[in-house]
């Protein structure tokens, strides 16, 4: 029984279906349960939380991953697929605290000072929940010392700044430095993406790392997280 | 998503009334110039359904009423059946649909730059290729296989199409006893005389010699063709300023009648037979006149050789997507797209020649197939043209993600994205470092990879007992 629940969230996420009432994929699904609900009635059953994390909604999400490589799976459909693990993990988070699970890890996100472009740091944000990371979204337009109290307060791992702007990039550097004089620099690792940024401008300005999509972003973010266990 | 019968319509280059005025030209020439008909029995025919015949000169007239009576005899729908019945074909009113076409007589290999002889084998192979590709909807008989006698071509083209693809095939024919021999293949793969009669999984193509004429042979095969009820084309191949005037209204003038002229015949023959109204009119190079295959105007008169047959409520056969290149280059694919999507657009109902012709239809290109796959995917999109209503228009959608938002994320977005936009099989849309990643690949590299593939994993056969049957009982099969 259990397996079979966890095979099904599996599906769901594959399927990008959060709720009953969502399409997915694949036709003649509307109606049938959807991660969401499949879920709840795990935890109600008493499921391994571990188990929903890694054999439902990794594991589907790795499947999701290689349809993206095939070509098989666009944008939307991987965050759809993404959506439907971070509504899953919503729902596990006040049960994982107890049980001793950790998250993946924290993660600040901000599009820099004087920009108001957002669209691709919400992608980013949505397949890094998809990955397993707590989120904590600040929004547009945000002044580096804002960003210095979040961090103060938020105690995230990481920090992830985005610019569409050539001139809005340079806030990037500004925040970087304000958190060097405020003594929080080490305490989080940095990445920077947006159309604006580089790899040469990330190391630059003392990025850790620089990703030129969301996907990338995952991937830098989990080989950093990988960097700091060892 | 496979398009298959879009509806058409949206281009028409002829008005109404320069409809009229093209069906009134062609009755006057039918009443007062006639055609000929060099084909003792089918002369007989049009003796005994009432036309005025001068047989010194094997000239037959009709009047106005009687030619509408015979069209009208003639279905305004046609089923071509596949073997697979999810490749049947409805053609009739502005439907669309895409095929092969032939007769090329090399085959080009863009690797070594080199033509060849077609010849069995590259029936067969080209079979199962446009088995695979699924925006060519129905197979016509590409090659001439080089070979073979005469004697032996019929029945070697149309087994190399039933037994190596699952769709219809349709096939020039060169003997009646080729026809004959076809038709009881035929009749064997679909089960029985009845059953192909109500399932045609094959049907023919006999091209009329213009202006106005009608030669032995075509006679003497299109007359037991349509007693035995066999789906036929009957279409003309009018040349503006060589075998009709130059004048494209004026070619359109030949075209519909000697195309009528094998309408009338099969409907006299066989009344209420399925036939094909058709066209394979273009112009001529005026420089040493041969047949050119890619010509703009090429697509204008098949356009409005499929508003013609709208006129006359007879499904059509309309010519386009080749290319007068001997390369797979810029103007093999702005020649084949061009033709090919004005016949689509006015709602030409079969498209033939549609895919793999270079070369003045005289060579036949595998990775062309390929290419063209792509094209005819295209135009099909375009041919389904733009829905709007409240789901598509999406007023909620806009409401709910209001200003500054984004539509990457909205279900409806994944919804609509795969049937609204076309998705290209072909093309490349790569960053260029990732294209030169995988190799700086052009357009028939890619597609000679996808041969590769399809011919190697192919496997279609036709069902033993009946593949054993069929070579038991008909001489001359090359297995």
């Amino acid at each position: 029984m259990t397996e079979d629940l966890l095979s099904l969230i599996k599906e769901n996420v594959i399927q990008g279906r959060i709720a009953q009432d969502d399409e997915g994929f694949d036709e003649g699904l509307v109606g049938q349960p959807g991660a969401s609900e499949l879920t709840e009635k795990a935890l109600t059953e008493g499921v391994n939380l571990e188990d929903i994390i890694n054999k439902g909604l990794t594991e589907g999400m790795n499947i999701v991953g290689q349809k993206f490589e095939t070509g098989e799976y666009y944008i939307p459909d991987m965050l759809a697929s993404a959506e439907t693990v971070g509504a899953a993990m919503e729902i596990l988070e006040p049960h994982l605290a107890q049980s001793g699970i950790k998250s993946k890890g924290k993660i600040l996100v901000a599009t820099v000072k004087g920009d108001l472009h957002d669209i691709g740091k919400n992608i980013v944000s949505i397949l890094l929940r998809g990955a397993g990371y707590t989120v904590k979204d600040l929004g547009n337009d945000i002044a580096p010392q804002t960003i210095v109290e979040a961090v103060r307060e938020e105690r995230p791992q990481f920090l992830g700044m985005s610019a569409l702007l050539t001139s809005t990039m340079i806030h990037m550097n500004n925040t970087i430095e304000a958190l060097t004089e405020s003594g929080l620099r080490d305490k989080v690792k940095i990445i920077i993406g947006g159309a604006a940024v580089s790899e040469e401008f990330a190391q630059s300005i003392g990025a850790n790392g620089y990703g030129a999509d969301g996907f990338q972003a995952v991937k830098i973010m989990d080989a950093l997280r990988n960097s700091m266990k060892g | 998503m496979i398009r298959k019968g879009p509806a058409g319509g949206s281009f028409r280059p002829l008005s109404e009334e320069s409809i009229d005025r093209i069906h009134q030209t062609a009755m006057r020439v039918i009443e007062e110039v006639g055609f000929e008909i060099n084909s003792e029995a089918a002369l007989d025919l049009f003796k005994r359904a009432g036309a005025w015949v001068n047989q010194e000169k094997h000239l037959v007239r009709l009047p106005q009423p009687r030619v509408m009576e015979l069209i009208e005899m003639a279905p305004s729908e046609i089923k071509l059946c596949g073997q697979d019945e999810k490749h049947d074909l409805f053609l009739g009113g502005q439907r669309v649909y895409a095929g092969t076409g032939g007769t090329a007589l090399y085959i080009y290999h863009p690797d070594t730059e080199q033509r060849q002889l077609a010849t069995l084998d590259d029936l067969k192979r080209i079979a199962k290729l446009v088995d695979q590709l699924d925006n060519i909807h129905l197979f016509m008989l590409p090659t001439y296989p080089s070979e073979l006698p005469v004697e032996q071509v019929d029945v070697n083209r149309f087994f190399a199409g039933l037994d190596n693809t699952t769709k219809h095939v349709m096939g020039g024919v060169y003997t009646p006893d080729g026809v004959k021999q076809v038709i009881q293949m035929a009749e064997t793969v679909a089960g029985s005389s009845e059953k192909l009669r109500q399932h045609p999984l094959i049907s023919m193509i006999i091209c009329s010699i213009s202006p106005l004429k009608m030669d032995r042979q075509h006679g003497d095969l299109m007359v037991p063709i349509a007693q035995a009820g066999i789906p036929l084309v009957c279409p003309a191949e009018p040349l503006c300023g060589a075998t009709s005037p130059v004048t494209l209204a004026g070619n359109l003038v030949i075209q519909t009648v000697d195309s009528l002229m094998g309408v009338l015949l099969t409907q006299i023959v066989n009344p209420g037979t399925p036939v094909i109204f058709g066209s394979v009119a273009t112009i001529t190079d005026f420089r040493d006149l041969k047949y050119l295959a890619g010509p703009v105007e090429m697509g204008l008169i098949n356009a409005a050789g499929a508003q013609m047959a709208q006129f006359y409520k007879l499904p059509f056969y309309a010519t386009g997507g080749m290319t007068d290149s001997k390369v797979l280059d810029a103007q093999c694919g702005y020649e084949s797209a061009f033709t090919s999507l004005l016949c689509a657009l006015a709602g030409a109902n079969f498209i033939h020649d549609a895919a793999g012709l270079m070369e003045f239809a005289l060579t036949a290109c595998y990775e062309k197939y390929v290419i063209d796959n792509e094209i005819l995917g295209m135009m099909m999109r375009a041919v389904e043209g733009i829905t709007v209503n409240d789901d598509t228009l999406a007023f909620d959608l806009i409401k709910q993600v209001g200003p500054g938002g984004n539509f990457v994320t909205a279900k409806h977005t994944r919804r609509f994205m795969r049937s609204e936009h076309y998705q290209p099989t072909l093309s490349d849309r790569n960053w260029r470092d990732e294209w030169e990643a995988r190799g700086s690949k052009t357009t028939w590299e890619r597609a000679a990879e996808k041969v590769k593939e399809i011919i190697v994993h192919h496997k279609y056969r036709l069902p033993a007992d009946i593949r054993q049957q069929v070579l038991s009982e008909i001489a001359g099969i090359v297995d």
